[in-house]
Order: structure tokens, then C-alpha cells, then sequence
């Protein structure tokens, strides 16, 4: 996915980006400051919003030009939390996943069957398949929407701070996670997150929204926690 | 997977259960009627037998229509419960129905006579259904929380019964007594030859909600997951709110509004069948509707040789403890 010139926000800009490219098999880390417009540059991105200007590409074709179906075979996207439904069961939800490719009554085929367990596996959440969303914790529910985004077989994933409900060992299980489910699957994973020491350790590159501008910064090598402080947060 | 033969198999006790009711519907009326007596006025109908004339005039078209009815507003309830993500929607809560007497008082009382032939009393229902599901739909995008969506949809019922009052102080006698007769709520308005064309139209609502099936499975996750799937959510929120203004405008038209079986079957299906998978949810919805009313209609038979219940008396009877408990058991939670 290339991105160039890109301007984001409902009326008036929320973020300017100049070029940033997404490349499979990387994570980014997507930081800043409340109310930035993290949430809808991620929105913009996989086009649910349109954006006040600026191109994205994939594989040269406009983001625009793109049907909804289309977009929903590329990219996946996992709000920070997931509430369950009442009566429903975890392998339900996580077939779900598979709308995109499913004939007329959403009928699972064998190999959709075999993507969803693979789902659960990769997840390592084979245990929860019978149970009911509801009564999972949220650590849980958090793996399983992210099993349900695998079951959907995007190139891309984006996350809404997908920490932001969970303890200390959920967050760090998700986020190991999420970096092996890049590198194993070549996928591009690109999360927004608020646990910033966390997000500096389990990212490739961080997109970083600045304190004093509109703008973003890119920065693919290591970044500590000061620096970072530094260019995103106010004192 | 162990729920879904379990659900197999409870949708196959459904299907046990229904002749049940059914036969236990044809025994329950008041004039008692022998079995060898109902096959003979199919068999060899004698027009000259009131027995035969019955069961021909009265027990079945009677029988038919409570199924239809049933059915479709349980199936109605269930959509509406899918779209605004709500397990207390359903289309008399929310005033789909008396957006169809609304039209309905118009179109009996106001006189015109285009409106007073069966084409112009099931069209102005269908009319009055769809504007307001179209209403309620339009209001849905401003109120997210679920329960003042019921409270509009509760004031469109109330605004509607106020302008039906008004029209009705303003008509005449004899159309006042048709309308007053259409809004107790009756099965037994039906005649035989009117049976091809409902059944006609019941059947192109119900094939196009099975046809939806898919998107609503999507929908059941909220609008915006739906989108991410793919779900065109436009095209079908329009398709859901065309079927169940076709299908609750068809039997409000015919039966007069009937209150809670489109409320309360789909929750009964839901808490019996444990899943949110249309697949299951709407034939069962579709089977479930159809004994539950017919099991009201006996009592209504059994009942009327002291009280003569209205069908409408008997689902609110019914109904209403049973959305109560869904309320509190969720409020509970």
C-alpha cells in the first residue's frame, strides 16, 4: 500500500501524511496524543472514510475505484473491543470471517471450515471454539476477533488499540502475537496503541503523530520512550 | 460440530410439535366436527353439508391465515431484531404496524372508493407499513441506544392511534363499524378464495428474507463489522424493511394488528436454539411463529363460548409478561 500527500479528516484536516508505504510481513505502530485522528487515519486507509486529498495505492490500483467487497478480501480491521453477542458461540463469530468468500446463504465449504479451525489454532484459542462470546473474558474475546480478521485472509490488518482492555500478560500475549501472525503469515499488521513501551518493543515501524503539527513522523529504527515522549506529548 | 446436530435435531422436534398444534387447532372449535367429516369435505364436498361448508369456509382458511400470520411476524420480528441490533425490536413495537392502520382508517373511513376493494385496503397497509419502517429506519441512524428507539417507535404508535381517533369521530357509521370490527384483531375475516393471493405474497416476503440470510448473519455484529465484511449495508437495510412492511402489511391487512409474536418467538427461538446463525433462526422463527399463534387461536376457540377473545387479547396476554422478562433478565445482566 503506498501513501502519498495524503490529507485525512471529516471537514477540516486532521493529519497530513507525505509517503508512507506498507509493506507486508512488517507491523507498525501507529502513536500520538488523544483525538489526533488516529482511529480515522486508520479508517481512511482501508476506505471506510474517504480522505479529503492524497492518493493511496494498492498494487497500483486507486483505494477509490475499489468495491466494497474487494475491500473486505484486503483489508481486516479489529476494533479495540469486542462485547460479544448474546447467544452467540466463538466459532460462529469467527466464521464470520469468511463472508467475504461464502456463496448465497453464508454456507461454510470444507476448506472455510479448515481456514477457521486454522484460525483458532494460529490463535492458539482452539479451547474457546464451543463456548459463547459472551462469556469470555476480554483477553479472550481480543484473540478471538483476531482470529475472526485471520479467518477473513486479509493482506492487511489494522487494529484499533487492540490493548487497550486488556491486563498486563493479555497485552503482551496479543502483541507477541500480533508480530508472529506478520512475519509467519507475511502479513502487514498496523495497530494504534497507547501503550507506548510496549508499542516501541513489538513494532517494525512507528507512525508517529506529531505534538506541535498536523504531521507525521516515520521512524523504522529503534526509538526510546523519551524521544518519543518528546515528539508526541505535550509536558 | 455438537450445537449444530442439536440444533438439527430441536428444529426437527419443531417440525414433531407442529402437526400437534395443528390437528389440536382443527379439534379445538366450537362446533365439534369429526375427523372422517374433514376429509370428506375435501374429498366429496357436499355444499349442501354446513359441516363441510365449515371446515371449507371457516376451520381452514382460519387455520391457514393463523400460520401465516405467525410465521411472518415472527420472521418480521427477528429481521428487525437483526437490523437495529436490538432483541426487544420487532414490528409492532416499533410501530410498523400501525403505520398499516393508519392507512388502513384512512383509506376505510375517508370514503374514497379506489381504497375500498381488497387490492386498496392490503395496498394502503403495505403503504402505511413502509413509510413507517422507512421512518423508523431514518430515526434509527440518529438514536444508537436501543431503548429510546422503542420508546419513538412506542410514540409513533400512540401519534398514529390519536389521528386514527380523529378520523374516526369524523366518519361515518357504517365504515367505523368495518374498521372498528378490523382493529379488534381477527383470523377469521378471511375467505377462502382470498388464500392464493396472501399466500402469494407471504411467499415472495419469506423467500426474500431466506435470500438475505447471509448479510443478515453480518448484521447481527452491528452495522460497521458488517461493512468490513462486505455486506452492502444500504441495499439491505432497504431490503429488510421491504419484506417486513410486505409481510406485516399483508397480515395487518388481513388480521388487524396483532401485538408481540414478532417479539417475543424470535427471543423464545434464540433462547432455545442458542445461536445467532440465520440459517437456523429463521426457518425456526418461520415454524416457531406459526405454533405459537395457532396455540393462542386454540385458546381463543376454547375460550369462546364464554369470552369472545380477540387473537390480538390473547398474544398480548402472552406476549407482554414474556418481553417484560426479557427486559429485566437483560437489564438484570
Amino acid at each position: 500500500m503506498k501513501i502519498k500527500n495524503l490529507y485525512i479528516g471529516y471537514t477540516k484536516t486532521l493529519l497530513e501524511i507525505e509517503e508512507l508505504n506498507l509493506e507486508a510481513g512488517k507491523v507498525y505502530a501507529l502513536i500520538g496524543a488523544n483525538g489526533r485522528g488516529k482511529t480515522t487515519f486508520m479508517k481512511s486507509l482501508i476506505g471506510q472514510i474517504p480522505s479529503l486529498s492524497g492518493q493511496i495505492t494498492l498494487d497500483g490500483k486507486d483505494l477509490t475505484t475499489l468495491l466494497s467487497l474487494d475491500k473486505s478480501k484486503l483489508f481486516g480491521f479489529v476494533n479495540s473491543r469486542f462485547a460479544g453477542v448474546s447467544y452467540m458461540r466463538a466459532k460462529e463469530y469467527v466464521a464470520l470471517g469468511r463472508s467475504p468468500y461464502t456463496k448465497a446463504f453464508g454456507r461454510l465449504s470444507a476448506k472455510d471450515e479448515a481456514i477457521v479451525d486454522q484460525s483458532f489454532e494460529t490463535m492458539e484459542i482452539e479451547h474457546l471454539a464451543n463456548k459463547f462470546t459472551e462469556d469470555l473474558s476480554d483477553g479472550e474475546r481480543q484473540m478471538l476477533a483476531i482470529a475472526k480478521v485471520l479467518a477473513q485472509e486479509t493482506e492487511y490488518i489494522f487494529l484499533d488499540e487492540p490493548t487497550a482492555f486488556l491486563d498486563y500478560s493479555n497485552k503482551k500475549k496479543v502483541l507477541q502475537m500480533l508480530t508472529k501472525i506478520a512475519k509467519d503469515e507475511n502479513k502487514c499488521i498496523f495497530y494504534s496503541s497507547h501503550d507506548l513501551e510496549m508499542a516501541l518493543e513489538y513494532s517494525d515501524v512507528k507512525v508517529c503523530v506529531l505534538k506541535e503539527n498536523n504531521q507525521v513522523s516515520i521512524i523504522s529504527g529503534k526509538l526510546d520512550l523519551n524521544s518519543l515522549l518528546n515528539i508526541c506529548f505535550q509536558d | 460440530m455438537i450445537s449444530q446436530k442439536r440444533n438439527r435435531f430441536l428444529l426437527l422436534l419443531l417440525l414433531v410439535i407442529m402437526p400437534i398444534a395443528f390437528i389440536s387447532h382443527f379439534a379445538a372449535g366450537e362446533i365439534s366436527i369429526s375427523w372422517s367429516t374433514f376429509g370428506d369435505a375435501w374429498i366429496s364436498f357436499d355444499s349442501s353439508n354446513p359441516e363441510h361448508i365449515i371446515v371449507r369456509e371457516f376451520r381452514f382458511p382460519r387455520f391457514i391465515m393463523a400460520c401465516l400470520a405467525g410465521s411472518a411476524l415472527s420472521v418480521c420480528g427477528l429481521m428487525m431484531q437483526t437490523l437495529f441490533n436490538n432483541p426487544l425490536a420487532g414490528p409492532y413495537i416499533l410501530g410498523i404496524n400501525s403505520g398499516s392502520s393508519l392507512f388502513v382508517a384512512i383509506s376505510l373511513m375517508t370514503g374514497l372508493s379506489i381504497f375500498q376493494s381488497d387490492f386498496g385496503l392490503v395496498s394502503s397497509a403495505l403503504i402505511g407499513a413502509f413509510i413507517f419502517g422507512l421512518i423508523i429506519l431514518s430515526i434509527s441512524f440518529k438514536v444508537k441506544q436501543g431503548v429510546s428507539l422503542l420508546l419513538i417507535g412506542l410514540m409513533l404508535g400512540s401519534f398514529s392511534s390519536a389521528l386514527v381517533s380523529v378520523i374516526q369521530y369524523l366518519s361515518e357509521a357504517n365504515s367505523l363499524k368495518m374498521f372498528t370490527m378490523w382493529i379488534m384483531g381477527s383470523l377469521q375475516l378471511v375467505e377462502s378464495d382470498q388464500l392464493p393471493f396472501i399466500s402469494v405474497l407471504f411467499l415472495f416476503g419469506m423467500l426474500g428474507s431466506f435470500l438475505i440470510i447471509k448479510p443478515l448473519n453480518a448484521f447481527v455484529l452491528g452495522e460497521t463489522e458488517a461493512v468490513l465484511l462486505g455486506i452492502s449495508i444500504r441495499k439491505i437495510r432497504l431490503l429488510i424493511i421491504v419484506f417486513t412492511a410486505l409481510l406485516t402489511g399483508l397480515i395487518t391487512a388481513y388480521c388487524g394488528p396483532i401485538a408481540f409474536i414478532g417479539l417475543a418467538v424470535p427471543n423464545l427461538v434464540k433462547i432455545i436454539f442458542k445461536t445467532q446463525d440465520h440459517r437456523i433462526l429463521l426457518p425456526a422463527s418461520l415454524i416457531g411463529g406459526a405454533i405459537f399463534i395457532v396455540l393462542c387461536d386454540i385458546i381463543v376457540q376454547l375460550t369462546a363460548q364464554w369470552i369472545p377473545l380477540p387473537i390480538n387479547a390473547v398474544t398480548s396476554l402472552i406476549g407482554a409478561p414474556m418481553v417484560i422478562y426479557f427486559i429485566v433478565k437483560r437489564l438484570a445482566q
